[in-house]
Parts: structure tokens; C-alpha cells; sequence
């Protein structure tokens, strides 16, 4: 019965990973690092919340937070591939006004409730009778659409990167963007372009955390994870499918801690339950000794360098 | 080890840009612009709340200057953010990404605050220097794990930074629910340490204690070491291009190592200066922020030791009179954290407007040469 629970749980907890790490590896594969992901991710959440909250439409949550997200990666955008700033320097920017501005806007909406407001979280779908399967069913086939639609999403973005010349053009924008330039495609355009979907997916995956597991927002409700999902790209291998493998990994390690938290188990004290996420990609990161990198991650594209 | 140990393009890029920034007559007015901009940004954003952002920023900055208390708790705001600053600029000198101040910084509260509560019988000089090196070498060993990995197994800095913070929050929350919980045994915090481990206080009837002269101290020993030191030499040169450096000879993984060392030990003195200069204490959920201002700070400073300086004197500026400010009106605490954000993406903006003139200037120059025939 924990079992089913646990593994339940796990399924859970990764999808805000996958979609997030997918997301990071289109981005990453372009050349673009989008750092600025753990602000993504808490806008997200705070755009999901709000747009559920006020129209009471769980799609139009979604939208908004998905909205909110390509907002926030314009920015990011505009910063390292227009004005050619660092990445790591901008994201870090972004992720400290990301974390100001959500709570400063939850105050605008919604002032100082005297109790923490809260939706109804995304209900689960159960498909009929694959969900009565023993052992998995429960936790593969009875999950909200969130996590059907990652589901769908790994593969598919697994497709597209490696057998369409769409993933081919993506490719070469992080391998060898003079070549795609001479080909006749705009390198800051693939990108911009590539920054604002990944964003859109960041966003959609911060507000898993509000509507589609809590059902509230709170300033903390990220804690990180963006950065695991970041993580999670590089482990992976910027492969699609690596960070699936990645994703569910580390929900098992999030379900893990949650279970084991919630159980009453004390062997261990709550704050290293809380840890291991962090510890697993300290440890996988050292472990990890062959990367793919794409050649120029990181890099402004510059016409023409003197 | 058979590893490719490259360097990223990017890593030489910013090499460059750090340095064409150095020496310009204008190299302050460029901060100076971005803060005001970023104020101004910010204020838009009371706007929404009803507030009139010139009263507000009025009585900023009137509560900043209000009296000698205020204007020294500006001071004694500015010390831990001076190590801060330092623990990611000094990294930066490297190009290196130390974005674990944070947790560097926990851990030199909780050996801080350990030696306090453990020693307390030692003469007051005597126990100040324990806590002080024992908060220097947490942080420092936290920050030198860093270093290690980014050495031996050539793991993303960067993310085994961030990763660290999380470890280092969870081994601080469970050190106060657990061996060094307050007696009372009520709250996740600290009893109170003895006062002969409190910092003197540099001006009486004030917060402000010697530790900000210390900090000083420390900024003026991160510019000697990085400009008058063959230490600060191979550190520089790797920061400018890591494979030049490696061709001449400079072990960078040494410097990795190192490097991450000094930055750690930054953030953990930052944690002595915390526990046993203001609060006495050590409390769950104590400062979360300092870690990112210290990024923002260095960032603000162009990662120079005196530039660090007055970014983190002005940060402490606004966080005294923005405190004020929050608890005698209905401003949430959070617009500190956007005016810290904007002034950051503002300085960004600075930068790129900088380069630009750069490069223009450049280039009107080589087209005069090329004019006056000096070319070949």
C-alpha cells in the first residue's frame, strides 16, 4: 500500500521536472542557459494561482502562468540575446526580482488574508481500466492532465529535436551558429523564439506546484526545484529522454522525503529528508563524467567579432 | 585523469568585459545612474499599491538619516554585506560563480554560534577569535567543496553552489531543532550566547560594532591579494583566459581550490559578524536573502573590492530606511527585494550601454590611424 502511495507520489513530483528539463534542454541546445528558471518557475506558480484564484477556470490559471512566464523570459531574452549579457549574471538578477515581485503582487491582488487562500488543486483524471492495473495503475493512470501531458511531451520533444529539420536548426544554433547564419537563419530569432517557449514551459511547470499539487501560493513553494529541473538538463545529457529519466529520479527522491515525512518514520531528521533532492544532484553532478555541452552554451552570438 | 577540462568561450568573454569596464573616468557615474534608474523603476511599482513613490522614498531616506543610530546600523547593515559581496566578487576576479554565499554563510553562523554557546568561559578576546575562525573555516571548507569538485571532476561550479545552500539550510535548521536549541526548548533558535562573545560596539548606545571595521579590513586584503599578489595574478589571469594561463604554467585547478576557499571563509565571517556582532542569537529563517544581495552587490561594484564597498554601504542604506518604511506604513517588506532586482537589471543595462561606447570609441580611433596612413 506505501508502495502504490509512494510511487504514486513520485509520478507526482516529477512532472513540473520534466516539463521544466525539457524545456532547459530545447533551451540549452540552442545555446541559450536560461538561469533565470527558478524565478520562472515561482512566477509560474504565482501566475497559476492568481489567474485560477480570480476566474476560477483552472485553464485560464494555466494560461496565465504561462503567460507570465513568457513575460519574464522576454526580459531574460532581450537581456542576454539582444543586449549579448552574461546569462548567469542576468538570471541571477531576474531570479532575486522574480522572488520581490511575486510577493509584492500577491499583496497588490490580494492584500493580508487572515487565512492562506487557496483553489481547489487540478483534479485527477482516471483512465478507465488501465487505472485499476495492480501496483501501477493507480500511479501512471489516475494523475491530473498535467502529467498525461509531460508524459506526452518527453518523447514527442525527443522527436522533434533529433528527426525534424526544426530540431536540426536548434541543434546547430548551439553547435555552430555561424554555419546556421550563412544557412540563411537568424540566430537571435531561433533563440528568442526557443527562450520564450522553454519560458512558457517553465512557467506551465511553476504552476504545477500551485494549482496542480498545493492549491495555494506561498513565497517558498519553489524552493529550488527550478534549479533541480535545471540540473536535471545537464544530467541528462541535453537529451530529451535522459531527463526524463532524470525527472523521475528525482520525484522519487521529492516522494521519498514527503512519504517518509509524513509516516511518522524517525530514523532520520526531517531537514536531511528535505536535502536529498539537493544531495542526489551534488552526487550525480561529480558522477556524471562524460558531457555533451553544446559547443557555444552561454555564448552571445556575435556577427562579424573583431 | 583523461577529462577535457575546456574552457567555455564564454568564460574569456567575460574576462574581457570585466576588464575593459576598469580605469574609465565615468567607471562610478555608470552605478550611480543605474541606482536611480532602479529607484525610480521601483517606484512605478508602489504606484499600484496607492502610495506616492517620492513620499516614500522621502522618508527612506529621512529614516536612514534620521539619527546617529540609524546612520550606524546603515554601517553595521553594510558588514556582513561587504563579505557577502566579496565572496562572490572575489570568485568572479576567476570567473568563477560562487552563488553559494548563502550557505557559506550558514555555516559560519553555526560555528559561530557554536563556539559561543560551548566556550563561554573563555576570556572575551580569546573566545571573539575562535568564533571568528571557526566561522572563517566553515564557510571557507564549504566553499573550498566547491572548488574541489569543480577541480577534480570538473562539475558546474555554479550548480554545485546552489545545490550546497540547500544542504547547508538543512544542516543549520536541524543544528536549532536539535543540539542547540534554546533551552526553553519553544522556538528553533539559540539561547542568547554570553556577552564576553558579543563584537565591542564601535559607537556606543549603537548597533554598530568593530566588525564593520574588520570588514573594511577584509575588503583592503581581497584587493592587495588580488593585485599586489602573485596569488591574485594567476587568480586574474584565469579569469581572463584559462587557457592563456594554462599555457603559462598556473595550475588553475589550485586556483579553483583556493579561490573558493577565500570566497567561503568570506561568507562564514559574514555569519560571525551576524550572530556575534547584531542578533546574539541564532534564529530559524535568519536573513535568506544575504546571500543574493551579495551577488547583486558585487555586480553593482564591477566584483572590485571598493566598488563592493560602497554598493554594500548604499544596500545597507536601503534596507534601513526601507525597513522603516515598511513598519510604519503599508508597504510590503518585498519592494526591498525589487529595488534590488531593478538596480541589478539596471546595472546589467549600464553594462551593455558601456561596451557599447567602447567598441564605438575603438573604432573611430582605428579609422583615424587608418586615415592619418599609420596603418600598414
Amino acid at each position: 500500500m506505501i508502495w502504490t502511495g509512494l510511487l504514486a507520489r513520485a509520478i507526482q513530483m516529477s512532472t513540473p521536472l520534466m516539463i521544466g528539463s525539457l524545456a532547459e534542454v530545447y533551451a540549452e541546445r540552442t545555446g541559450m542557459m536560461i538561469i533565470a528558471i527558478e524565478g520562472i518557475f515561482l512566477l509560474g506558480a504565482w501566475g497559476g494561482f492568481v489567474g485560477a484564484y480570480l476566474s476560477g477556470s483552472m485553464f485560464l490559471g494555466l494560461l496565465l502562468a504561462m503567460a507570465v512566464g513568457v513575460m519574464a523570459g522576454s526580459v531574460y531574452g532581450f537581456f542576454t540575446i539582444k543586449l549579448k549579457q552574461h546569462q548567469i549574471v542576468t538570471g541571477t538578477a531576474i531570479n532575486i526580482f522574480a522572488a520581490g515581485l511575486a510577493l509584492y503582487l500577491y499583496r497588490v491582488f490580494f492584500g493580508v488574508p487572515l487565512l492562506p487562500l487557496t483553489v481547489e488543486p487540478l483534479a485527477p483524471l482516471s483512465i478507465p481500466v488501465l487505472c485499476d492495473i495492480p501496483l501501477i495503475g493507480q500511479a501512471l493512470f489516475n494523475q491530473n492532465i498535467l502529467t498525461y501531458i509531460a508524459f506526452l511531451i518527453m518523447p514527442a520533444g525527443y522527436w522533434v529535436l533529433f528527426k525534424t529539420p526544426l530540431g536540426l536548426t536548434l541543434r546547430s544554433t548551439g553547435e555552430n551558429p555561424e554555419a546556421v547564419d550563412s544557412a540563411g537563419i537568424n540566430v537571435e530569432k531561433v533563440r528568442f523564439l526557443t527562450v520564450l517557449f522553454a519560458s512558457a514551459m517553465d512557467g506551465l511547470a511553476g504552476a504545477f506546484y500551485s494549482i496542480g499539487f498545493l492549491g495555494l501560493y506561498t513565497n517558498d513553494i519553489i524552493g529550488g526545484r527550478g534549479w533541480i529541473a535545471f540540473a536535471i538538463c545537464f544530467l541528462g545529457n541535453w537529451n530529451p529522454m535522459g531527463a526524463l529519466l532524470g525527472a523521475l529520479v528525482f520525484g522519487l527522491a521529492d516522494a521519498a522525503s514527503i512519504v517518509i515525512q509524513t509516516s511518522g518514520f524517525r530514523l532520520i531528521p526531517n531537514e536531511f529528508l528535505i536535502a536529498i533532492p539537493y544531495i542526489l544532484t551534488i552526487v550525480a553532478t561529480i558522477a556524471r563524467k562524460q558531457f555533451n555541452v553544446p559547443a557555444v552554451l552561454g555564448v552571445p552570438y556575435v556577427k562579424e567579432r573583431k | 585523469m583523461a577529462q577535457k577540462d575546456k574552457q567555455t568561450p564564454v568564460d574569456s568573454y567575460l574576462g574581457e568585459k570585466i576588464k575593459s569596464r576598469e580605469g574609465s573616468f565615468y567607471m562610478f557615474l555608470w552605478p550611480v545612474f543605474s541606482v536611480l534608474l532602479g529607484l525610480a523603476a521601483s517606484g512605478m511599482m508602489m504606484l499600484l499599491l496607492g502610495h506616492n513613490p517620492f513620499l516614500v522614498f522621502l522618508k527612506l531616506f529621512s529614516f536612514a538619516f534620521r539619527d546617529m543610530y540609524n546612520v550606524a546600523d546603515i554601517f553595521a547593515k553594510a558588514a556582513p554585506l561587504i563579505l557577502t559581496g566579496l565572496a562572490f566578487g572575489f570568485a568572479f576576479r576567476a570567473t568563477l560563480f560562487n552563488i553559494g554565499g548563502q550557505g557559506q554563510f550558514y555555516m559560519g553562523c553555526v560555528a559561530a554560534v557554536f563556539c559561543a554557546l560551548k566556550l563561554y568561559f573563555l576570556p572575551s578576546f580569546f573566545l571573539l577569535l575562535v568564533c571568528l575562525s571557526a566561522s572563517m573555516l566553515a564557510g571557507g571548507a564549504w566553499g573550498a567543496f566547491v572548488g574541489y569538485t569543480k577541480a577534480r571532476f570538473n562539475a558546474s561550479e555554479f550548480l554545485i553552489s546552489m545545490m550546497s545552500t540547500y544542504v547547508a539550510l538543512a544542516i543549520m535548521n536541524y543544528m536549532l531543532r536539535g543540539p542547540l536549541k534554546e533551552i526553553k526548548g519553544e522556538y528553533p533558535q539559540t539561547d542568547v550566547i554570553a556577552q564576553n562573545a558579543w563584537i565591542p560596539t564601535l559607537v556606543p548606545h549603537t548597533r554598530l560594532h568593530w566588525g564593520f571595521v574588520l570588514a573594511l579590513g577584509i575588503a583592503l586584503v581581497a584587493y592587495f591579494v588580488l593585485w599586489k599578489t602573485s596569488l591574485g595574478f594567476k587568480i586574474r589571469a584565469v579569469g581572463m583566459n584559462r587557457n592563456a594561463a594554462r599555457y603559462a604554467g598556473i595550475d588553475e585547478k589550485r586556483v579553483f581550490i583556493v579561490v573558493f576557499l577565500i570566497s567561503g571563509a568570506f561568507a562564514g565571517l559574514a555569519g560571525f559578524m551576524e550572530v556575534n556582532g547584531i542578533q546574539h542569537m541564532l534564529v530559524q529563517g535568519f536573513n535568506p536573502m544575504i546571500g543574493a544581495e551579495g551577488i547583486g552587490i558585487a555586480i553593482l561594484g564591477n566584483a572590485h573590492p571598493l566598488g563592493i564597498v560602497l554598493s554594500a554601504i548604499l544596500f545597507g542604506a536601503l534596507k534601513v530606511g526601507g525597513n522603516l518604511v515598511v513598519q510604519t506604513s503599508t508597504i510590503p517588506s518585498s519592494i526591498i527585494g525589487i529595488m534590488e532586482g531593478f538596480v541589478m537589471l539596471f546595472v546589467i543595462l549600464s553594462y551593455f550601454l558601456q561596451d557599447k561606447i567602447t567598441t564605438r570609441r575603438s573604432k573611430k580611433e582605428l579609422r583615424s590611424k587608418e586615415k592619418g596612413g599609420v596603418s600598414r
